[in-house]
């Protein structure tokens, strides 16, 4: 058996000590992610730190603003009502992700944290996958690829963002609370995450032994309508081929203001900030709907297996928007 | 001997006799059963496709705790030749350095702790010498065989035929490697006791088994008992005798102790076979209203290296439709992959895509509704022999789904039925399964409290043996069900044959039949040799059975319980044993045809991002006479769904180079889940088929067969792109 320690501390310090102090050490939130790379034998901490009993569950309502404790789970989170009321596509991303068991599991900091599902980077008999393995290559360039990035993409690395819930917080500017030994510091969603570069192994801002303790969701305007639409090969169970999470204030037939973000697409959940310079002001037509589509999905890096993933992401978004301001 | 009472229960819906112990989780599969001083073994798979062993270091995993033994090809015992049972099963394994697919066996760590054995499978390196491996079916280097079976079949002069036909389709159709995945890891649990061997295995045939471990491993037959009354699922997978068995089988030798060896989900995709993919070449010659005058069908499937595979994509064409010209041609391809096998519907349910989406084709192209083409073309009797057939109902299949499916609704222009942003699509598939059927041995025991055992070495594979058998029996001696056990998963009992072909209940079935009528007879014979008996002086052709007791015909107060002549005979039992052999084609005057089948369905396709849905399926079949209702229903239900997965979802994706499969789990496998399958309305129809003497044709594959044609077909309806390729993904079908 391949042994590592477990421990369980009851406060956030002693959690973020123990991890900070063991280069090896991880943190245990759900496992639904953690446990599932460990069976893999991707990852081989020396050291679990479960986090699941530290007082950072449930949701707080903080004027506009929804406090999110970084232990509550995606049903937990799917369930609460001002969500609901106002912003439900955020809960509309959380119930088309995984399964109602897994979503009774998954934590939202977990959640963000997820890694990608690239079928390279899951099995260590591969021998190339620069994000396990830094400088050893990138088989999915080459292989099998249909699940993978066309946005944000680089030879190096072609892994996918699969998070659904981080699209439309991506699009609210949610804003993560993260806590070290040095202190607390935030960092907006849309700052997060790194693009792969020359170095896909570095997933987010996240240092050893930081802690995800809460996330921020600004609460849109009443009035606002939002969509997250996510198209997949079957109809429940997986991870998208495509998704667009859109919010709308509408002014009549006019776009008055647009939050747009895009999943199943890029290799961090992507903000489409093109499409909501497009849409502000614009009447809500075809045509407005088609470039803020081209101008979402622009410079595409893709492979054979992903290269239908370009005309679906914009028709995807294209639909969204239909849907959304109609 | 017409003796025995028409079966009074055949047909009822009985529920599923061990439907109990399963949900209540007392129905002990093999990974289910563990022994005193059981340790566990994990394997080390090949990481290249092709080449040699040039070093294998085992000290690592060797020292790793709780490690109890290592073997490779450098210490494995040398094993006997496997023999071919129906087909080949795979040579033993560990016997040399070569390696010819990605995921082969070359090691076995046996430990105290399945996790400890994991791990320390993990810590065996291997260095190879790699080779070019073949990988592409196109690869001009790649090994072709042609007429595998010697069956490649033609009548007419399919070329002129063609030549002059005023209408002709032309087309190439693919169909994708599916994996069986039956839900239960496939385990062995090998266990040695001097010179003999019980084996708690996974499997589909446990007398193809014992047959196989006894020549690998030098025993005489009876030496080995091979134990399967549960398993969990195999659509075929169950069918060979794979290398993780006599590796289970060794390892125990090795530590001398009993060894449990459980596949994972990763390893059930490269250790247990898989369906080939296929290419079928057809053209139809035709004449302008429709009546097929040619038909040419010729298939491409693959093989691996060192195996064979029956898999006549071409045959359904010998078949399904009445033609006076066909050619049908299989070839096969050698490939540095692992096995292909069996899997529901082998060979049909690739050949019947390309066939009934030509059929398709030339009904579009001649301007004929494609339930009429069929219709049309229905062959009254076996085209290649002018035989008649021993039952055959697919017009009624047709015209019946045709009805419950509301076909004449259908607006036959394409893209005319719109729903929002979804085009609906009307589609049709019939389907013209194999007939298959092998000898099979049953005993049927009465014991003296006048209930009954049945007896034979065949598995339940959760298509419902053990209930339909008991319900058969059951008519035949006049008892309740629920006084009738069927026994069976014991290769010591008499000589059963597969699950596999739909064959089973044909087989096992007559033989049941037969050695009722014979156990019948001996009660009679024995009450004969009692001067007291009411049935003394009735012949046996007067006697009739019913509630336990025998009866002189229209007398039934003059008549004895089984139970009594037992008993006045100083019996605990009586039993009889028959082995039925499937009848000849010559001697009957009659083709056996195999089951009978329609599909409609109506698919959704959003006409923007080309996702397809099915959102109806009526699936009408004739499996002759159907002995449990319920259970058929079932098989053709969950028939139906792997068809969608066949058609939408299932494709077991190899890497190009590596040779490796790329989405061994169910999180990259895609199968259909709930909310991909619709309401679908399931119904029989039919006679009772006359080639053997229970009327029954199989019904375990045909559900599968003919869905992913009739999914194509709607789909061609609904938007007028033809889908000639499987799985059919969104992005083939949007614009
Ligand atoms: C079969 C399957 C299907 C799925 N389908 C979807 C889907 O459709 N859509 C979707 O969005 N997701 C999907 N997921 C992913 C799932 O949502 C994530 O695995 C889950 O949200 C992770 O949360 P967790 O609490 O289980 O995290 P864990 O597995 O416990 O942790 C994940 C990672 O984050 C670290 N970590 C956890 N919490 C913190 C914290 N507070 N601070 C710092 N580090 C932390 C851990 O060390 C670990 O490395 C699927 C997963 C599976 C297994
Ligand atoms: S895409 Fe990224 S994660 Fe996948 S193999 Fe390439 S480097 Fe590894």
């Amino acid at each position: 058996m391949r042994e590592f320690r477990y421990e369980r501390p009851a406060t956030v310090a002693e959690a973020i000590r123990a991890v900070a102090h063991d280069p090896e050490a991880d943190f245990l939130a759900g496992g639904t992610t953690e446990v599932d790379l460990m069976k893999d034998g991707v990852f081989h901490p020396d050291l679990l730190v479960d986090i699941t009993r530290l007082p950072l569950r449930g949701v707080r309502r903080n004027g506009t603003m929804l406090q999110v404790g970084a232990l509550t789970t995606m049903e937990e989170l799917a369930a609460d009502r001002t969500l609901m009321e106002r912003a439900p596509f955020v809960v509309e991303a959380l119930l088309r992700g995984a399964s109602v068991q897994l979503r009774n599991m998954a934590t939202i900091g977990g959640n963000l944290l997820q890694r990608t599902r690239c079928r390279y980077f899951r099995d260590p008999a591969v021998p190339a996958c620069n994000k396990r393995e830094p400088g050893t290559g990138c088989e999915a360039v080459n292989s099998v690829a249909r699940m993978h990035a066309i946005l944000g993409a680089s030879p190096a690395c072609i892994a996918l963002h699969a998070s659904d819930v981080a699209v439309p917080l991506s699009a609210l500017d949610a804003v993560v609370h993260i806590q070290s030994e040095e202190g607390e510091r935030l960092v907006p969603l849309t700052q997060f995450y790194l693009m792969p570069g020359e170095t896909p192994d570095r997933e987010n801002v996240l240092r050893h032994g930081e802690l995800i303790t809460a996330v921020d969701i600004p609460l849109p305007p009443e009035g606002t309508r939002s969509i997250y639409l996510k198209i997949r090969d079957r109809a429940s169970y997986e991870f998208a081929l495509a998704s667009a999470a859109v919010a709308v204030i509408m002014d009549g037939p006019v776009i008055k203001e647009a939050r747009v973000a895009m999943g199943g697409v890029g290799t961090i959940p992507w903000r489409g900030f093109e499409a909501e310079e497009v849409l502000r002001e614009a009447p809500a037509t075809p045509d407005t709907f088609r470039s803020a589509a081209d101008g979402t999905i622009r410079d595409p890096f893709v492979v054979p297996g992903t290269a239908f993933k370009v005309e679906l992401a914009k028709r995807t978004l294209i639909r969204a928007l239909t849907e959304v301001t109609s | 001997m017409t003796t025995i009472q028409q079966p009074r229960i055949l047909g009822a819906g009985v529920d599923r006799v061990d439907g109990p112990l399963k949900v209540t989780g007392q129905a002990r599969y093999p990974n289910d059963v563990n022994l005193p001083g059981m340790a566990y073994a994990a394997v080390v798979r090949s990481t290249i496709p092709s080449g040699r062993i040039t070093r294998i270091d085992t000290t690592a995993a060797g020292k790793s705790p709780g490690v109890l033994e290592v073997i490779t090809h450098e210490n494995a015992d040398h094993l006997g030749e496997a023999p071919a049972t129906f087909i080949k099963n795979p040579q033993p394994p560990l016997q040399d350095d070569v390696i010819r697919y990605y995921g082969q066996y070359v090691a076995v760590v046996v430990a105290d702790t399945q996790q400890n054995a994991t791990a320390a499978a993990g810590l065996i390196e291997v260095d190879y010498d790699r080779h070019e491996a073949i990988l592409d079916p196109h690869d001009p280097r790649a090994e072709r065989i042609k007429d595998p079976w010697g069956e490649d079949t033609a009548w007419g002069d399919v070329r002129t035929a063609l030549k002059r036909a005023p209408v002709m389709i032309d087309q190439t159709y693919t169909t994708s490697e599916n994996t069986n995945n039956p839900l239960g890891l496939f385990t062995t649990l090998a266990s040695w006791d001097g010179d003999t061997l019980t084996l708690h295995d996974s499997n589909q045939w446990p007398n193809m088994i014992q047959q196989v471990v006894a020549a690998m491993f030098g025993l005489p037959r009876d030496a080995v008992r091979v134990l399967t009354p549960f398993v969990g699922g195999g659509f075929g997978a169950g069918l060979r005798c794979w290398s993780h068995i006599p590796l289970a089988v060794m390892a125990a030798r090795h530590v001398g102790r009993p060894v449990k060896l459980e596949l994972t989900r990763p390893e059930m995709f490269t250790g247990l076979g898989h369906r080939t993919s296929s290419i079928n070449w057809i053209r139809l010659g035709a004449t302008r209203d429709g009546r097929l005058t040619a038909i040419e069908h010729e298939s491409l499937t693959t093989l691996p290296l060192d195996g064979d595979e029956y898999e006549p994509c071409s045959s359904v064409s010998t078949w399904s439709y009445a033609s006076p010209n066909v050619t049908a041609r299989d070839q096969q391809v050698r490939l540095n992959i692992p096995w292909t096998n069996f899997m529901r519907a082998p060979g049909d349910a690739q050949g019947n895509f390309a066939l009934e989406s030509a059929i398709d084709e030339l009904a579009w192209e001649v301007g004929l509704d494609p339930l009429e083409i069929r219709l049309l073309n229905y062959a009254e009797v076996d085209p290649k022999t002018g035989r008649p057939w021993s039952s055959n109902a697919l017009r009624q299949c047709l015209e019946v789904g045709a009805q419950r499916f509301g076909w004449s609704n259908r607006n036959p222009e394409i893209g005319s039925m719109r729903d929002g942003h979804e085009l609906v699509g009307y589609g049709v598939a019939g389907v013209s399964f194999f007939w298959y059927q092998q000898p099979c041995s049953a005993t049927v025991i009465v014991r003296g409290d006048g209930s009954a055992y049945i007896r034979s070495a065949v598995t339940d594979i959760g298509t419902g043996t053990y209930t339909i058998m008991a319900q058969l029996a059951a008519g035949l001696l006049g008892l309740e069900v629920d006084q009738v056990e069927m026994q069976l998963g014991d290769s010591s009992m008499p000589v059963g044959t597969a699950a596999g072909g739909s064959g089973l209940t044909a087989a096992l079935g007559s033989a049941v039949h037969d050695a009722c009528g014979r156990l019948i007879k001996k009660f009679v014979e024995l009450a004969g040799t009692d001067p007291f008996s009411p049935l003394a002086d009735v012949p046996f052709g007067d006697v009739e059975v019913s509630e336990g007791r025998l009866f002189r015909k229209g007398e039934p107060t003059r008549g004895e319980s089984l139970a009594r002549i037992l008993a006045v005979h100083g019996l605990t039992e009586l039993s009889a044993e028959s082995t039925s052999t499937p009848n000849s084609a010559d001697q009957m005057g009659m083709t056996p045809a195999g089951a009978r089948g329609a599909r409609f369905v109506e698919v959704r396709v959003d006409e923007d991002l080309g996702r397809v849905r099915v959102a109806r399926i009526v699936t009408v079949n004739d499996g002759g006479r159907i002995l449990n209702e319920k259970l058929a229903r079932s098989q053709i239900l969950g028939g139906t769904v792997g068809g969608v997965g066949m058609a939408l979802f299932e494709d077991t994706v190899t890497d190009k180079d590596t040779g490796r499969i790329a989405n061994a789990t169910f999180g990259d496998y895609l199968i259909p889940v709930n909310a991909d399958i619709p309401d679908v309305h399931v119904e029989f129809v039919g006679e009772p088929d006359a080639f053997n003497p229970i009327g029954v044709k199989g019904v375990g594959e045909i559900g599968l067969v003919g869905v992913a044609a009739a999914i194509a077909n709607g789909i061609f309806h609904a938007t007028g792109k033809r889908m000639r390729s499987l799985p059919i993904t969104m992005d083939a079908v949007m614009d």
